[in-house]
């Protein structure tokens, strides 16, 4: 930040830089106090769980022992559980990111019949009501007989359309038409031109897409809840929150309370490591959208 | 929790033993009829209640050639949001599905349930009577019984003394006691008045002799807002207005604290519910007792049910007979119908279990040494068999957890909330082609 | 990898510049096709018939649909999103922007810290959010409740009737805000430093730098974010849905359209009527987000 350095030895910079900082507390704080929630639960006996501070530590120290029962309640299904999120949301991530390239790519730098149609389709999909999609899929999907199997969760995963309207922003931004002009003079077939010229300076909207795409699919609650029926097929979302009603009914015993606290952490954490791990990608390529829409 | 995970493994091997006890049992006693399949045939059985699945490889054992996996797709509601989905995708239904008594008129509506007469009859009258008749059409049967819920008192002992409350026997004498302990010890509630849960509303009108529906065919006669309906609103009003019941939503985590901790003093519930608070109370441990349900006039006898469920068979199957055979001796085979009072911890639905004393009479600690299993045995003898739900039970739970909610929310009076509930049932099964009267 | 793929398909396919753009659409398309423009029309078709119990089904044209205007269990739910979203919407992109300038301004530590930290609830699934929030909100065993009860203070009522929209409200702004705020982010590094350099020749302070420069660059992006946000308010489902249990008595079958919708095709089997609400829905969505831009536009004209 060269251009605050001239200012920041003055005392009233000094000043607001630590007030500033204080605000930022604050609302870190208020971020922090369910992952903290969940955190300090995970740790707690289920007696404790009801019959301790929620925002401390109790003396029993329970983590270990939680985890273990998460892992082994119902014969272990939970790793399932966890093995399927992340086949969906890779699939579905990586899916979404390349196709909702191509497209955006093919908006961004051709000019061909029924691109404005096709683009204010894509742009006015993202209008429709989840429930408004979700019934007639899973009644398609039940005449091709695929429900109930991860293609039902996946195949419908694959449709981002906000990741091609940000890929094209992006390759508007990023992307000179002289680039591409210069490999067609050069004679190169347009494939060709896609991946070795192209998708290099996209790398990082394709990045953030992809996180977008991943984030939503490990995070889907409602289509796997509707298009799953076995259990081996579930993701996260949905085995947690049906262990959850057990836990609620009080027909699986009240123990499970702690052990939903331990599968909501472990299911979070995945994410907030691939956040961490990518982060240069996307700060960068979520700006691109916004910016320029 | 340890304690716990030690409970399941022992009861893991307890089961072994039982099972093969039970293998013994039933070669000799035998099903009365012999459809074993020649080929390998698999069945798909959707139940949300624990360890079905124990039950249903006890089956196996007996029957090597057909082998049954279960599913839970959800509980309760969900569970039938999914049956009723693969029957609008025409396609994915299991061969089996759990059934509770008041949903067995909504499938049967809809053409799905199985006739498992045939495999069903000869058992019949081992069965409480009550229980067959809500699942069976003269020879026609839709579902077969394993687990009832009828209806009893349990109360907290340890409250009652302190504040000199009597075990109520009539509703007359609940009104009051609740009155008296609102004075008496603000902050502690008689009851919980749990309108969120449509079921148990259902279950306290049907001892109360509301009987809000009559099918045959197509024609539906619907009474949800007669007399006994704005009887029953008014006397609960009452309650509510003199903030002498609390109004928690059921079964979550703050309403079961509220029966630990003494906050609720009594619960009009269901003969599944002792087992179910044993293991969900740290706290009140042996404070606990159980009693008649109130009844509205004293000396009455008479109870209604709350719950309980049946295994239901799909016309879509293609093995309806191997699926009646599964669904037949999963209630009425003597081994597998004890494992589901002695570890699922279900209240029975056979006479055999019902009349065993040495089952019924164990004292239980929890209830300070009493045997409260007794208390609801003379209940399922005096459950009244003539209520009727309707074809369209979830719309009329969803539609009364509703109204009421809304009218102890400050929206009119309960009784209010019946009349809008009556308006809306109505046009409903108008819009669904009924004739209404 | 790129180059592994481009040589494999050098010596075998030259696509040129006319076929290039229905190549590279295809993928896409197709699933979107399949996936979207497919369901819709179905439930389009759904939506003009009516299936009944007693009589099977029958085509019924624009009846559903008349039946939806005239459906206070719909409109309350709209009426609801409203009030909703003009209470979650300003406070969750409001709190966005301010945070995002004070990321901006370069007067804070640990900006990278806070940067990743605020994106972090974004990474929790709807469910997980509003179960944990469900336990904190708890009278009795949700901390706010038990530091009441310590300090014998009145307990913190999240779930009744006046209160619990705000705390829907507050499990959103928890899961948007840091999304938002990273978008408004990276918008503001983008503007050119030489402005600033500029602006402090002239004696501006860095609040009114902020305010008067930086603001007016970034309005564009604002826009889309308060579009998207009035879209995924419209069509709020998942967090009362899972908040269902805790209040079942204010959050009804038709608390917001959308759960309308799913009450009525899941629980009542109405499966028609249920496609028509879900179509005028999507056209009270489509009116919203253009009268908005439309605003927008004219005021920036």
């Amino acid at each position: 930040m060269a251009i605050v350095s001239k200012t920041a030895n003055s005392a009233s910079f000094r000043n607001s830089r630590r007030w500033l900082t204080v605000a930022l507390a604050l609302y870190f704080i208020y971020t922090f106090i369910p992952i903290f929630y969940v955190i300090v639960s995970s740790t707690k006996s289920n007696a404790d769980l009801f019959g301790t501070f929620g925002l401390w530590f109790s003396g029993d120290f329970h983590f270990w022992q939680n985890l273990q029962d998460l892992f082994t309640y119902q014969d272990g299904i939970f790793s399932r559980w966890l093995l399927n999120t992340i086949l969906y949301s890779v699939v579905s991530g990586v899916g979404a990111a390349l196709f909702a390239t191509f497209a955006g790519y093919a908006f961004s730098k051709f000019e061909f019949v029924g691109k404005k149609l096709s683009f204010a389709l894509v742009l006015g999909a993202v209008m429709i009501p989840q429930t408004a999609l979700v019934i007639p899929i899973f009644l398609l999907l039940s005449k091709v007989g695929l429900v109930n199997t991860p293609w039902a969760v996946i195949l419908p995963s694959l449709v981002f359309p906000p990741g091609v309207f940000l890929m094209k922003v992006y390759a508007d931004d990023a992307l000179s038409n002289e680039l591409i002009e210069a490999g067609r003079v050069d004679g190169a077939g347009e494939v060709h031109i896609f991946f070795n010229i192209a998708f290099r300076l996209l790398t990082p909207g394709f990045a953030t897409v992809l996180i977008l795409a991943f984030v939503a699919t490990w995070n889907n609650y409602f289509l796997p809840l509707v298009l799953l029926n076995s259990s081996d097929n579930f993701p996260v979302t949905v085995g947690l929150s049906q262990w959850y009603a057990l836990a609620t009914s009080g027909s699986g015993g009240a123990v499970l309370f702690s052990i939903v606290m331990a599968g909501s952490l472990v299911s979070i954490v995945p994410v907030i490591a691939a956040f961490l791990i990518m982060q240069r990608y996307w700060q960068g390529g979520l700006g691109a959208g916004g910016v320029k829409a | 929790m340890e304690k716990d995970s030690k409970r399941m493994t022992l009861d893991r091997r307890q089961f072994m033993q039982a099972a093969g006890a039970g293998l013994a049992a039933t070669a000799v006693a035998g099903l009365p009829f012999a459809a074993a399949a020649q080929d390998k045939v698999e069945l798909l059985l959707w139940a949300w209640t624990p360890d079905t699945q124990v039950q249903a490889d006890m089956f196996t054992k007996k029957y090597p050639n057909i082998s049954v996996k279960v599913e839970n797709v959800g509980q309760g509601g969900p569970h039938y949001v999914k049956l009723r989905n693969a029957i609008q995708a025409g396609t994915g239904l299991p061969d089996l599905a759990q059934m509770e008594f008041n949903s067995i008129p909504s499938f049967k509506q809809l053409g799905v349930l199985a006739d498992l007469g045939a495999a069903a009859n000869p058992v019949k009258d081992q069965f409480i009577d009550w229980t067959w008749k809500a699942v069976s059409d003269g020879d026609k049967v839709y579902g077969i019984p394993w687990d009832s819920g009828p209806m009893g008192l349990l109360y907290r002992n340890d409250v009652f003394e302190k504040n000199k409350i009597e075990v109520p026997g009539t509703w007359d004498a609940y009104s009051e006691a609740s009155l008296k302990l609102a004075t008496d010890a603000p902050g502690t509630y008689m009851s919980n008045f749990g309108v969120s849960d449509a079921g148990w509303v259902a279950a306290v009108l049907w001892q109360a002799g509301w009987r809000p529906f009559h099918t045959e065919g197509t024609n539906i006669t619907i009474k949800l807002n007669d007399d006994i309906a704005k009887k029953w609103a008014a006397y609960w009003q009452k309650l509510v207005d003199a903030k002498a019941v609390d109004t928690k939503p059921m079964w979550t985590t703050e309403w079961f604290a509220a029966l630990d901790d003494g906050v609720h003093a009594s619960w009009v519930t269901a003969a599944w519910a002792p087992v179910l608070m044993q293991n969900s109370m740290k706290k009140s441990v042996g404070l606990w007792r159980a009693a008649p349900m109130p009844q509205w006039t004293a000396g009455g006898t008479v109870t209604s049910n709350w719950g309980g469920s049946t295994f239901a068979a799909m016309t879509t199957t293609p093995h309806p007979e191997e699926a009646a055979l599964f669904a037949t001796f999963m209630g009425s085979d003597p081994e597998a119908a004890a494992l589901w009072n002695s570890k699922q911890f279900l209240f029975p639905v056979l006479k055999s279990l019902i009349d065993d004393k040495a089952l019924m009479g164990a004292p239980n600690a929890f209830y300070g040494g009493q045997a409260v299993n007794e208390i609801f045995v003379v209940s399922e003898n005096q459950v009244d068999p003539s209520f009727e739900f309707a074809p369209f039970q979830d719309f009329v739970n969803q539609t009364m957890q509703d109204e009421m909610s809304a009218s102890i929310a400050g929206s009119g009076t309960l009784g209010d909330a019946f009349d809008r509930l009556q308006d809306k049932v109505v046009a409903y099964a108008t819009d669904q082609g009924y004739t209404v009267s | 990898m790129p180059d592994a793929v481009a040589t494999r398909r050098r010596g075998r396919v030259y696509v040129t510049k006319s076929v290039a753009p229905y190549l590279f659409l295809l993928p896409f398309m197709a699933l979107f096709v399949a996936f979207l423009i497919a369901p819709l029309c179905y439930a389009f078709g759904l939506s003009l018939f009516k299936t009944t119990m007693v009589a099977g089904t029958q085509f019924v044209g624009a009846a559903n649909y008349l039946k939806v205007f005239t459906d206070p269990s719909f409109w309350d739910g709209v009426v609801l999103l409203f009030k909703f979203g003009l209470m979650q919407i300003p406070i969750m992109l409001g709190l966005a922007l301010l945070y995002a300038l004070i990321l901006d301004s370069g007067r804070v530590y640990g900006r990278n810290f806070f940067r990743i930290a605020f994106f972090i609830p974004y990474a929790v699934p709807s469910v997980i959010a509003a179960l944990l929030w469900g336990y904190l909100y708890g009278p009795s065993f949700g901390p706010f409740g038990q530091l009441a009860e310590f300090f014998h203070l009145p307990k913190p009522q999240f779930l009744l009737d006046g209160t619990i929209l705000g705390s829907i409200a507050n499990i959103a702004v928890w899961e948007f805000m840091g999304y938002n705020l990273i978008i408004y982010f990276a918008a503001l590094q983008a503007i050119p430093q030489d402005l600033e350099e500029a602006s402090s020749v002239d004696g501006a302070t860095g609040l009114q730098y902020a305010l008067r420069i930086k603001l007016p660059l970034i309005m564009p992006t604002v826009i889309v974010t308060i579009i998207f946000s009035i879209i995924g308010t419209l069509q709020l489902f998942s967090e009362p849905y899972l908040m269902r249990n805790l209040a079942p008595g204010i959050i009804n079958s038709h608390y917001t359209p959308n759960f309308y919708a799913y009450t009525l095709a899941f629980t009542n089997q109405q499966y028609n009527y249920s496609a028509a609400v879900s179509f005028v829905l999507g056209g009270v969505v489509a009116v919203v987000s253009y009268v908005f831009m439309l605003l927008a536009n004219r005021r920036a004209a």
